[in-house]
């Protein structure tokens, strides 16, 4: 028997949308992963299998007019922010089509209509500027919030610190997203920093925070809706821990000999955001494989449109340097 | 390594005692035949000369001893022999001055690749490369030769192997100097730079364009109708110019006599019949040579040169003969003239005008000279003061014969009467010695049997 | 027209640009009440109040990064780093942020950031505070950097920079605060990237920068006696360079001498020497001479900071060694 469910705040009908979308970055990225072991793209990828729903349940909560800056595991946050798979798979195959038209690449993902002001290489490099977006929109008066995501790695870095500090003191409305995956590229958490509870470094501000389990979404979206809000309504910057898994490797490719093989087949089992969800929505295999077959024909799409995008002429480099 | 022996491989004293894939590194060297042609000092105090021009082009063979090139120094314009046979294989500086030392040609086996030479460090890098067996650093090492060997410009730069004087070789030279002597046509190897290193600045060459060069050339172009032409100096001129202004600073006198040369025209007569077919015949300087060298040895006081610090009596008579040829005055030395006949004088004093009118003359000619005469009675003149030749003590100049009125017992009769005017250091002479010996010049002209 | 000190100068630029502009806003540590550590900003804080004249802590990163943020929303911030040793730690978001988010975003956005800065030797600072260090910028592709010598150049160009959609590293030369110009009430802003002839000469041009403009206008008045005229330029901005101005001048005088306080190796002399080799090699009568610091820190003690720093003297013998001849 169909479960249908009215939770407070988010539909069913919301909620299939989530999956939906979430679904989407999964293929998404199993077919960048495809794409990249036959030597189409280059460069090198870092995918969010395991984070869809973060990066979904955060930017769902958005409004118009707020912006985001992600970091170099960017392509759930692009497409969830509104980017279309077509722009986001040409850039990775370095089109002028893409998003950053060929300049950017994987790790530099920005669609500044879109509100996406861009994703970052540099670990905690775009924190800085997530902070000045939300000064600007204190200084002007407009009800617009700055969204930064970053991982556990990144709390250790100067930037971090420098920004959260900052953020609190002039009270700017800004949200700090923290996928706490657990594990810096190869290094786990024991290993990179001394507490557990990464939300005592908010404290350590002033800075409000909050706690969620990265793995459900509805959980994501309804508490990152509270610390926008929070942010939006003058009441200063809040940092969002969001508890999630890295299913995958740090960058396409990457075999994770420093990780337990058992305890990841563990979270495959136990922690995976779109099989979580599946069940909560008691989605029936009709109706999940529907979804899929969408979803991947979306994907193939993606691949086609990029294969037949423009590459951009080589002098074309010299353009952009300066406005 | 000698140029002559090559070192059997087995013997090569290479490192670890293998043989690297070219053979032994130093039978590489010996085997370039190669000789560097460098500039000779010919002289004391010799620091440079001036090619001329070339008696040889590139590409002839030239046999050791055969006149290869005209220099001119600070006395005289010579040629110079080959120090070694082979073939002229590049001659590297053309023309102009160049310092004692520089390289100035190379002169080899037929087909020799001349670039070794210029590649001297090039080739210590092969060896070692080669040494050192890796075939990637003797690849580069030759790459490198050959990067240098077309490096190289009008005047070819032949590195010296050690610290040898480099002057000469490349022309230092601004960039903007360089463009206006290309736009002007001037050629850089004939300026003298004023730069820092003596490297030639668009100044210099300004000064070249506007018809003053810094350096001699030997043509003098034809000045227009109505301007003043500037005769630039040569080295010869140069040179006579500052001896001169040397010796007039000498405090000198002048002593004057006429001897009445009826007996030595009769003597000269009498030697010119006699003299053989093909020899030069014996003249009137040649008898006057003969006497002031005889004299020379009576009053050794004036075959004597003023060194500063002491005055130097000489033990032979080596007397000068001024000659006058086109580029200006040199005075070839007739050495030891005092033990020389009439006739061996004659044929002394013949050869070595001939060699000076014919820019043939020898460092050997023009050193060592005691006394010097200077005759300008060919040209008419009765009497004169010749200017001292440091350091020598004295010069006598003479004046044409010419019939004057003399007065005997019985009145007046005509002599053929010659001037004879001394001209002394009165640092190293003074005026007794200087007359006693002119009186003896005199007396043996006057009674030439007195000479014997 | 009333005498402004060169630091009146900037805050002339500063204050004007806020007072007609509601999107330009200043930052730094210090800045407000105590009006910075210079005094540049004196007397701002009354006039725009703290959000405009913001206090910040010891942030580098986050001052210059939060202000490529608001650059980025389309205000015109300018943020002071107290002294250019310190942009050292703010260099991760001038390089690999401020500089490249137009170009990885193929064009999408502007960082019309302006980030002010400060330096120069002679009063004892030390190692660490005295650096000179514009020539690093200069390689950066997406940066512009100004480097001002004079009132009214610094006021012109403070002006132009904040109203350039790019990120510009502002030099400000602390010897300099206290020169004082004739300058008139209305800012006359100066194109960036034109360079100007402070001396016109005929045998030797000096291109300088900062306080060794006026050491090389010292230097050349001494020349003048000794009978060489000198033509001293001043490229003003360092990126974009005006070259067409500086080659020019060398196919003048036939000579060329670069100077400033940078230590010589890899300074911005060593650009200026190889742009003018490369377009002037055939007008050129003697090698490129570069003035700089020795290759030294910065020593404490005054007689070792007077000796490793150049002086006029030091532009004057540069000057000598290109005319000289041998033997004079």
């Amino acid at each position: 028997m169909a479960k249908v469910e009215q939770r407070r705040g988010v539909s069913d009908e919301a909620l299939r949308e989530f999956f939906r979308e979430m679904l989407l970055i999964r293929r998404f990225e199993e077919k960048v992963e495809e794409r990249f072991r036959a030597g189409e793209l280059p460069g090198f990828l870092h995918v969010a299998i395991g984070q869809e729903a973060v990066a979904v349940g955060v930017c769902r909560a958005l409004a118009d007019g707020d912006v985001i800056a992600s970091t170099h595991r960017a392509h759930g946050h692009t497409l969830a922010k509104g980017t279309h798979p077509n722009e986001l798979m040409a850039e990775l195959y370095g089109k002028l089509e893409g998003c950053s038209h060929g300049y950017g690449g994987s790790m530099h993902l920005y669609d500044v209509e879109r509100g996406n002001l861009g994703a970052n290489a540099v670990v905690g490099g775009g924190l800085p500027a997530i902070v000045g977006a939300a000064l600007a929109f204190k200084f002007r008066g407009e009800p617009r919030v700055a969204v930064a995501f970053f991982g556990d790695g990144a709390t250790n870095i100067g930037t971090f610190h420098e920004s959260l500090n900052l953020a609190q003191l002039w009270q700017v409305p800004a949200v700090f997203v923290c996928e706490d995956n657990h594990w810096a590229e190869s290094t786990p958490a024991k290993q990179h920093m001394p507490i557990e509870d990464l939300t005592r470094r908010a404290e350590a501000f002033g800075m409000k925070s909050m706690k969620v389990d990265g793995q459900d979404v509805e959980e994501v979206h309804r508490v990152a809706g509270r610390a926008l809000k929070h942010a939006r309504d003058g009441k200063g910057p809040v940092f969002l821990l969001c508890e999630t898994q890295r299913l995958v490797g740090h960058y396409i490719g990457d075999p994770q000999v420093y990780r337990d093989k058992d305890e990841l087949h563990r979270l495959e089992e136990t922690a995976d955001p779109l099989e979580l969800l599946r069940e909560k929505l008691g989605l029936s295999d009709a109706d999940y494989e529907a979804l899929d077959r969408e979803v991947r024909e979306l994907v193939e799409a993606s691949v086609e449109f990029a294969k037949a995008g423009t590459d951009p002429k080589p002098e074309d480099a010299l353009k952009n340097v300066y406005a | 390594m000698t140029l002559s022996g090559t070192v059997p491989d087995g013997d090569c004293p290479s490192i670890r005692g293998t043989v690297p894939a070219g053979g032994c590194p130093y039978n590489r060297t010996a085997v370039s035949m190669a000789d560097e042609v460098k500039l000779p000092r010919l002289g004391q105090g010799m620091e440079s000369g001036t090619i001329v021009k070339w008696l040889k082009a590139e590409g002839d063979q030239v046999e050791k001893g055969e006149p290869l090139y005209e220099l001119d120094t600070d006395k005289v314009t010579q040629e110079v022999e080959a120090e070694a046979t082979g073939v002229l294989l590049k001659i590297t500086v053309a023309e102009g001055e160049a310092d004692v030392g520089t390289t100035i040609a190379v002169i080899g086996r037929q087909g020799e690749d001349v670039s070794a030479l210029e590649g001297e460090t090039a080739q210590a890098v092969a060896e070692t490369a080669q040494e050192e067996g890796s075939p990637g650093a003797a690849r580069e090492a030759e790459r490198e030769r050959g990067r240098e060997a077309t490096a190289s410009e009008q005047v070819t730069e032949i590195r010296q192997p050690s610290g040898g004087n480099g002057a000469g070789a490349r022309i230092k030279a601004s960039p903007l100097a360089r463009r206006i002597a290309r736009e002007r046509g001037i050629e850089l190897g004939s300026l003298k730079g004023t730069g820092p290193e003596g490297r030639v600045v668009a100044e210099d060459v300004e000064r070249a364009a506007a018809g003053a060069p810094a350096q001699p050339t030997v043509t003098r172009p034809a000045a227009p109708p109505g301007e003043v032409e500037r005769i630039p100096l040569t080295s010869v001129r140069r040179t006579i110019a500052r001896r001169l202004t040397e010796a007039w600073q000498a405090p000198a006198f002048q002593i004057a006599m006429s001897a009445d040369m009826t007996r030595a025209q009769q003597l000269h007569a009498g030697l010119a019949e006699q003299a053989k077919e093909g020899e030069p015949k014996p003249t009137v300087t040649d008898i006057l040579t003969k006497a002031c060298a005889a004299a020379l040895m009576r009053h050794r006081g004036v075959n004597a040169l003023w060194a500063e610090d002491a005055i130097e009596l000489h033990p032979n008579a080596n007397v000068g003969i001024a000659v006058a040829i086109e580029a200006g005055l040199v005075v070839p030395v007739i050495h030891q003239a005092e033990g020389l006949t009439i006739a061996e004088l004659a044929a002394a004093r013949a050869d070595i005008v001939t060699r000076a009118r014919e820019s043939k003359l020898r460092q050997e000619d023009l050193d060592g000279g005691t006394f010097t005469i200077s005759n300008l009675g060919m040209f008419g003149v009765e009497q004169f003061v010749a200017v001292l030749n440091p350091p020598q003590a004295a010069i006598l100049a003479v004046g044409a014969i010419e019939a004057k009125a003399v007065a005997t017992e019985s009145g007046f009769d005509s002599r053929p009467l010659m001037t004879l005017t001394l001209t002394c250091d009165h640092r190293a002479l003074d005026g007794a010695t200087a007359a006693n010996f002119l009186r003896t010049v005199k007396a043996f002209l006057e009674e030439p049997g007195l000479m014997l | 027209m009333p005498e402004l000190s060169y630091r009146e100068a900037v805050r002339d630029a500063l204050s004007q640009a806020m007072r007609e502009d509601e999107d330009v806003f200043i930052m730094g540590e210090d800045i407000a009440e105590m009006g910075g550590s210079m005094g540049v900003t004196q007397g701002m804080l009354d006039e725009f109040g703290p959000d405009r004249v913001r206090n910040t802590p010891i942030s580098e990163m986050a001052i210059v990064g939060s202000g490529i943020g608001a650059a980025m929303q389309g205000m015109r911030p300018v943020v002071e780093v107290m002294y250019e040793d310190f942009l050292t730690i703010s260099m991760e978001q001038i390089v690999n942020q401020a500089a490249k988010h137009r170009y990885m975003s193929g064009g999408q956005l502007k960082v019309p950031l302006t980030i002010r800065t400060q330096g120069g030797a002679g009063w004892s600072p030390g190692a660490q505070h005295a650096q000179q260090v514009e020539a690093w910028f200069v390689g950066v592709p997406g940066l512009k950097v100004v480097f001002a010598s004079t009132p009214s150049d610094v006021r012109g160009l403070l002006w132009s920079a904040i109203y350039d959609d790019n990120p510009v590293v502002f030099f400000e030369h602390r010897r300099l605060y206290g020169l004082k110009e004739e300058l008139a009430e209305q800012i006359e802003p100066i194109p960036i990237g034109r360079a100007r002839v402070h001396r016109e000469g005929e045998d030797v041009t000096v291109v300088a920068t900062g306080r060794l403009v006026h050491e090389a206008l010292a230097a050349a008045e001494e020349a003048e006696q000794q009978g060489v005229s000198v033509e001293v330029v001043d490229p003003r901005t360092l990126q974009p360079l005006d070259e067409d101005a500086i080659v020019g001048s060398v196919k003048k005088t036939n000579r060329c001498v670069v100077a400033h306080e940078a230590v010589t190796r890899m300074g911005f002399g060593a650009e200026i020497a190889a742009v003018v080799q490369h377009q002037a090699f055939d007008w050129l009568d003697a090698p490129v001479e570069r003035v700089g610091a020795k290759f030294t820190p910065l020593p404490f003690a005054p007689v070792m900071e007077e000796y490793v720093v150049p002086h006029a003297r030091d532009v004057l013998e540069a000057i000598q060694r290109t005319v000289q001849r041998d033997g004079s």
